[in-house]
């Protein structure tokens, strides 16, 4: 039983002044990894923002949230999770929305997401982004946890499409349709993995211009692109590729469809020298360019 | 239970291998089956959790090759499934798993090198917190001095070894040959601290263990002194003390020092 949904409607606080409003644009950023540490404070790389995976701080101490508040110190941060578990039937925990919630206080970040998924139930924590069915239960139990979560953090969330591999037979509505109603709902922001839009239409076999067109453009505050990994029937997000073409192509679409979006360069696995990934973050920027010239500067 | 929740119930269970019920919920691709689909998620789960016991346990991970580790990292996924949220606690109880189950319970020295490591990644990320300085100690009159009582840095542990793992991590990670494992006659006694951000250890005398110990169970310097005279010369005990002390904090690990007075 969804409770939140018997509860007669209020203002949460993340309807308030001054927390609704959109972000801003930050321009075209990178995931922070241990492995870019001492190269990005040494080097300050024209970078224009980074994310940090929440849980790799979500610590007691010590050299990560050292180096985070020194990184902090010289750019915009957005802060992405990967157990907020939105998604999950089981009791939310709460131990792990308050550390979330005291390392917001000390990053002070743009905005906070995570994805559109849950982690495990029963006590259990499967660390995978698991797929949920698209149905009008599953959506009124999600739209519940966004409000707990954003009355829970004082602040609108951002939501990500997750790739997914399987599709199950009791879905009532697309993805995108579940994602659409989930924001006009919740209230929550959306950031649109382009890689992830680009795998899960392979191996469902839609069109991902479908997907693209039934997102509400005023919601999308970030785009993440990366690479990932084809098997011939199916393709698995791996993170651990060069951003290829067929997402380029995606990501270009997306700009025209969504306008001007905070993007970054999302590399979880085979990390690369830092050059690299900054000259993937600058073919972003030259293709938005490009694309939506004019367009407003970070900042 | 309503649709939703069960069937995520299912879902876990599939990915843990439990049952395939979950495969009569899910559809077949336009290019693959639901098995192979599926079994993406169930494979991810395995080597998802196995990856980061190798992150947290590189030396163990070099010490006993690609196929025993992950043969062990399989056998404890399976034994011990997450229940935190953060990968970064899921190996914490590698050491003591490996003390208990067989075949690595047949060798102290494997659970013995995963707690220096877990040891080490505790210090790592352990809690902030002021160093007690000498110019701090400076600070106390000589009289006050027995009843001075320290509290040891967040970052810092104690733990006793029945093997010489010791010296086997310290060789793999110079990358020279371990030696043979084997027991040692007297338990190695190590302390591990963190230096700015480096984590570290070094062993101990038993004196020096037993000083520390006592002292982090807040006996004040002046009782400390008089169980260092029951261990050597009697005479020599205070100085003796006053030298571990000034090891201790000019190595950063103590947060504070008070006096009862």
């Amino acid at each position: 039983m969804n409770v939140a949904s018997k509860l007669p409607p209020i203002a949460a606080p993340a309807d308030r002044e001054g927390v609704s409003a959109k972000p801003p644009f930050l321009g075209f950023g990178l995931g922070l990894r241990a492995q870019h540490y001492d190269e990005i404070l040494s080097d300050k790389p024209p970078i224009d923002w980074f994310e940090v995976i929440s849980e790799n701080y979500m610590l007691p101490g010590g050299q990560p949230l050292r180096v985070l508040d020194r990184i902090r110190g010289h750019y915009p941060v957005v802060m992405h999770g990967v157990s907020l578990s939105i998604a999950s039937t089981a009791p939310p925990d709460f131990d792990y929305l308050r550390a979330l919630r005291d390392l917001a206080r000390r990053v002070e970040p743009q905005w906070v997401s995570d994805h559109l998924c849950w982690t495990g139930v029963h006590g259990k924590n499967l660390h995978d982004l698991l797929p949920i069915p698209y149905t009008r239960e599953a959506l009124d139990h999600v739209v519940g946890r966004v409000n707990l979560v954003q009355d829970f953090l004082g602040r609108r969330i951002a939501l990500e499409n997750v790739s997914t591999y399987v599709q199950f037979k009791n879905c009532e509505m697309t993805e995108w349709e579940f994602l659409a109603e989930l924001s006009r709902r919740s209230g929550c922001w959306l950031l649109f993995d382009v890689n992830n839009v680009y795998v899960s239409a392979f191996n469902h076999g839609y069109d991902p211009h479908a997907f693209l067109e039934g997102i509400p453009a005023d919601r999308v505050v970030q785009f993440h692109i990366a690479g990932h990994s084809h098997m011939g029937t199916h393709i698995i997000d791996t993170h651990d590729h060069p951003v290829c073409d067929e997402v380029w192509d995606l990501y270009a679409a997306a700009l025209r469809r969504f306008g001007c979006v905070s993007t970054m360069i999302e590399r979880d696995d085979n990390i690369p020298p830092l050059d690299e990934l900054v000259a993937e973050v600058q073919q972003a920027r030259e293709m938005a360019d490009a694309i939506l010239p004019g367009m407003r500067q970070a900042g | 239970m309503n649709e939703f929740a069960r069937l995520q119930d299912d879902f876990q269970r599939g990915i843990l291998g439990a049952d395939d019920k979950v495969l009569g919920e899910i559809l077949d691709s336009p290019k693959e089956r639901r098995e192979v689909l599926f079994g993406v998620y169930r494979h991810a789960y395995g080597s998802r959790l196995v990856e980061a016991l190798r992150h947290d346990h590189p030396l163990l991970h070099l010490y006993l090759g690609d196929e025993m580790f992950d043969a062990m990292g399989q056998a404890y996924v399976t034994a011990r499934p997450s229940h935190h949220p953060n990968l970064r606690w899921f190996s914490q109880g590698l050491p003591e798993f490996l003390k208990i189950t067989a075949p690595y319970s047949d060798h102290p020295v494997i659970a013995d090198l995963a707690a220096l490591e877990k040891a080490l990644n505790d210090a790592f990320d352990a809690a902030d917190a002021p160093v007690l300085t000498l110019q701090d100690m400076a600070g106390f009159a000589p009289e006050v001095w027995s009843t001075l009582q320290f509290t040891p840095h967040p970052a810092s542990r104690r733990l006793d070894m029945s093997t010489n793992a010791a010296a086997i991590w310290l060789a793999l990670k110079n990358e020279e040959r371990p030696p043979d494992a084997a027991a040692l006659d007297e338990r190695g006694r190590l302390l591990i601290w963190r230096h700015d951000v480096t984590p570290m250890f070094r062993e101990l005398t038993p004196e020096e263990a037993m000083m520390w110990d006592e002292a982090a169970n807040g006996i004040p310097f002046g009782v400390l002194c008089t169980m260092l005279a029951t261990y050597d010369d009697a005479d020599g005990a205070a100085a003796r003390g006053a030298g571990y002390l000034h090891g201790w904090v000019t190595a950063g690990l103590l947060s504070e020092v008070s006096s009862e007075t």
